[in-house]
């Protein structure tokens, strides 16, 4: 009997310990299981780093400590608005983090709207997922930045008059990056001979590489996800296609020189950050504890997902107030904060300005190139 | 189940020779939890709003699909596309034609759609009717086989209409899908469709058509030795299921306000299948039933992915342990009720 009591007595001495602090509650909506669940597992990474960064926030004084509730949504939109909408209700969010892909922010963005909560995307790209709406951003760019700014290098850095464009016409990401860019490079005075549509899960890229081999482009967009372009890569030297490849930020992955091999050597891609750059106090301690808690390269998602964090905490902070609505304003003006990925400033449709940077396949890893301004 | 045997036992006591009572309990009791919810549903937060809303969709969809599966017993795997349809031609009828003109990036809308905008119940009506159509047409052909062969062909046509989706840029917006759909489907709108539809088709499963139905599914050669046009009805019984689980597809667009390829896979078939099966095959209202406790079930079984904290003990959240907890469930239900909850017959007092 007295050693239930003791026990009961540890319990309830822990449990005031557990509320003796105040709590603010941050939700996180990721796809963790799923198709897309590899994505959410390194945004998800990269936000508990930040959080085991920056554990707490002060407001009016007083010391809240940040609980961050995850819900997965198995990269559905129904589940996504569904996540979302419990996250308000029942958890009582102030900010909610996410999702990975632009059709379920999407449709969270709906949910967030409706309930006047501020969430923060981390990494979805497409410009409709913040276009007309108060109270969601992102720390990413968006689709037509990144197609501009892979257009601007073809033209003025690798000197390409022509190109071809191979899109997957199943993920609209690849399907926006090829619009943007051939809007831009035929601006910028270039010609865009052909594009040609692949679909996700496709192995043989055969038919439309031969066709590309009597085309002769200087240079060869693939804006896709890592798996086809290392293909279409292999597949295009094989065919003896010397033209130069040009890709997206879903080209980066380990796995691209894993498949791609010797036939990725010299490709280049955008993407949001490197890593050997980082100048920031706060990006370089996160990249050292990245280093030490998953020994492994830090990779854009995990970046993108503390950034959403630290953006949100750092306007909670701003505001100084639990209040949403002052949360909200204190997000649509962060300006010039020192994130992982650089400084980042919102503009007023909700997204962040900042730098696209070029790398490059050597040796069978990826290499800084040049860094491209809005 | 221990309140429901109860208010049957009540019932059964109560009014022992109300012979109307006793038929249509199962249905009376929907209709009723129906409207219930619907009072239940303004008044509660947002999260559940929507979840009533989700399950009133699956209802629909679901009794839609039993229809065709379970009574007429044709094994067919392509509601997704008739959910495609109804949810697509719906979406572009409702969408305001400057909508449409930010949407569509890559090409312009298609001739007709780019200035027609229609109120939400025409449009939603359109859809349904359009998924009807292609049902039929698919229909045709479909069953001059049957069994195995008829779940291959039209397996064939789901991915079909989903490729289609994919490629028919001027008209579905490719893979980039239609966005910023009016929020239409409100709880009214759910619940009404979802009464409507379970009543329309347990009354016809329980008349002359459904005993035709049912008799095809049986034994095809006895129907029509008997004098039944088996063709004509299998492809009546389609097309009806195509018309409902069109609407619901409407629905879900408008509760979505985004639709594109990727949410009319074959998972969403899968799921169907899974609800049809909880209910069991050939009972509307049991399907009824299966809709909303698979779709609250998923929500209800994130507790098991919170994580505990009790004192000391820490069990860190695992992501994804709902779906195995999910599994178990539907495991248990197959060894122990592989006929489903409710078999083939509908919920009612004998």
């Amino acid at each position: 009997m007295k050693k239930i009591f003791k026990l009961f007595a540890i319990l309830i001495f822990n449990l005031s310990l557990a509320f003796a602090m105040k709590q603010v509650n941050v939700g996180v909506v990721l796809p963790m299981t799923g198709p897309i669940s590899a994505f959410g597992q390194q945004t998800w990474e990269g936000i508990k780093l930040a959080h085991q960064i920056e554990p707490t926030v002060k407001i009016n004084g007083e010391t809240y400590k940040i609980n961050l509730i995850l819900m997965d949504n198995r990269g559905d939109k129904a589940e996504s608005a569904n996540a979302a909408s419990r996250l308000i209700t029942q958890n009582n969010v102030k900010v909610i983090l996410g999702a990975v892909a632009s059709s379920n922010s999407i449709a969270m963005s709906t949910v967030a709207e409706k309930n006047k909560t501020p969430m923060i995307s981390p990494s979805s790209t497409n410009p409709l997922v913040t276009k007309g709406k108060k109270y969601v951003f992102r720390v990413c760019f968006i689709d037509p930045f990144q197609g501009y700014v892979a257009a601007k290098f073809a033209r003025n850095n690798l000197h390409a008059k022509t190109a071809v464009i191979i899109m997957d016409i199943a993920q609209d990401y690849s399907v926006g990056l090829a619009k943007s860019f051939k809007k831009a490079f035929e601006k910028m005075g270039g010609r865009v001979i052909r594009i040609l549509p692949y679909k996700s899960g496709q192995t043989d890229f055969k038919g439309i590489l031969t066709v590309i081999k009597y085309l002769h482009p200087d240079v060869i967009y693939v804006p896709g996800y890592y798996r086809e372009v290392a293909l279409i890569a292999r597949q295009a030297r094989q065919l003896g296609i010397k033209a130069k490849i040009l890709s997206g930020d879903g080209a980066e992955a380990p796995e691209l020189v894993k498949i791609g091999g010797k036939a990725v050597e010299g490709l280049y891609f955008t993407t949001h950050f490197d890593e050997k750059s980082i100048s920031t106090k706060l990006g370089k301690e996160f990249v050292k504890k990245y280093h030490e808690t998953y020994h492994k390269e830090l990779n854009s998602l995990a970046a993108l997902g503390a950034d959403a964090y630290f953006v949100a905490v750092d306007s909670i902070k701003r505001a100084n107030s639990l209040d949403k609505e002052k949360i909200r304003d204190a997000i649509a003006n962060t300006k010039n904060f020192p994130g992982v990925t650089g400084n980042i400033t919102i503009d007023k449709n909700g997204n962040a300005v900042k730098p696209a940077v070029v790398k490059k396949v050597e040796n069978g890893e990826f290499k800084y190139v040049t860094t491209i301004n809005p | 189940m221990n309140w429901y045997l109860r208010i049957r036992k009540l019932i059964q006591k109560k009014f022992p020779n109300n012979k109307f009572l006793h038929r249509y309990f199962g249905l009376i009791a929907f209709i009723i939890v129906g409207i219930i919810s619907l009072f239940i549903g303004n008044h509660v937060n947002e999260f559940w709003q929507r979840l009533i809303i989700l399950s009133a969709i699956y209802v629909i969809m679901a009794v839609g699909y039993n229809f065709s599966n379970g009574v007429a017993g044709q094994f067919s795997l392509d509601p997704n596309a008739y959910a495609a349809i109804g949810a697509y031609v719906a979406a572009l009828l409702t969408m305001s034609p400057e909508t449409k003109e930010n949407v569509f990036i890559l090409e312009p809308v298609m001739k007709p759609f780019d200035k027609i905008q229609l109120p939400f119940l025409i449009a939603t009506l359109i859809g349904g009717l359009a998924a009807a159509f292609s049902a039929f047409l698919i229909g045709i052909p479909s069953f001059r086989v049957r069994g195995d062969y008829l779940a291959i062909i039209t397996f064939g046509f789901g991915e079909i209409i989903n490729v289609i989706a994919n490629n028919l840029v001027s008209l579905t917006n490719g893979a980039l899908g239609l966005k910023g759909i009016p929020e239409y489907t409100t709880l009214a709108w759910a619940i009404g469709w979802a009464i409507f539809s379970v009543f329309f088709l347990w009354h016809l499963t329980n008349s002359q058509v459904g005993r035709i139905l049912k008799s095809i599914r049986e034994d095809e050669i006895a129907a029509e030795a008997t004098g039944i046009n088996v063709f004509r009805w299998k492809l009546f019984a389609f097309t009806l299921s195509g018309f409902f689980i069109g609407i619901g597809g409407a629905l879900f667009a408008h509760y979505l306000t985004t639709i594109s390829p990727q949410v009319f896979t074959f998972f969403l078939t899968f799921n169907l299948l899974i609800i049809i099966l909880i209910g069991g095959l050939g009972s509307i209202v049991g399907s009824a039933i299966a809709a909303v406790l698979f779709t609250f079930a998923f929500e209800i079984l994130r507790v098991f992915e919170e994580g505990i904290h009790i004192g000391h003990i820490n069990i860190p959240p695992i992501p994804g342990l709902r779906m195995v907890v999910f599994a178990i469930l539907l495991i248990a239900l197959m060894i122990f009720r592989p006929q489903g909850l409710f078999g083939d017959k509908e919920v009612s007092i004998k």
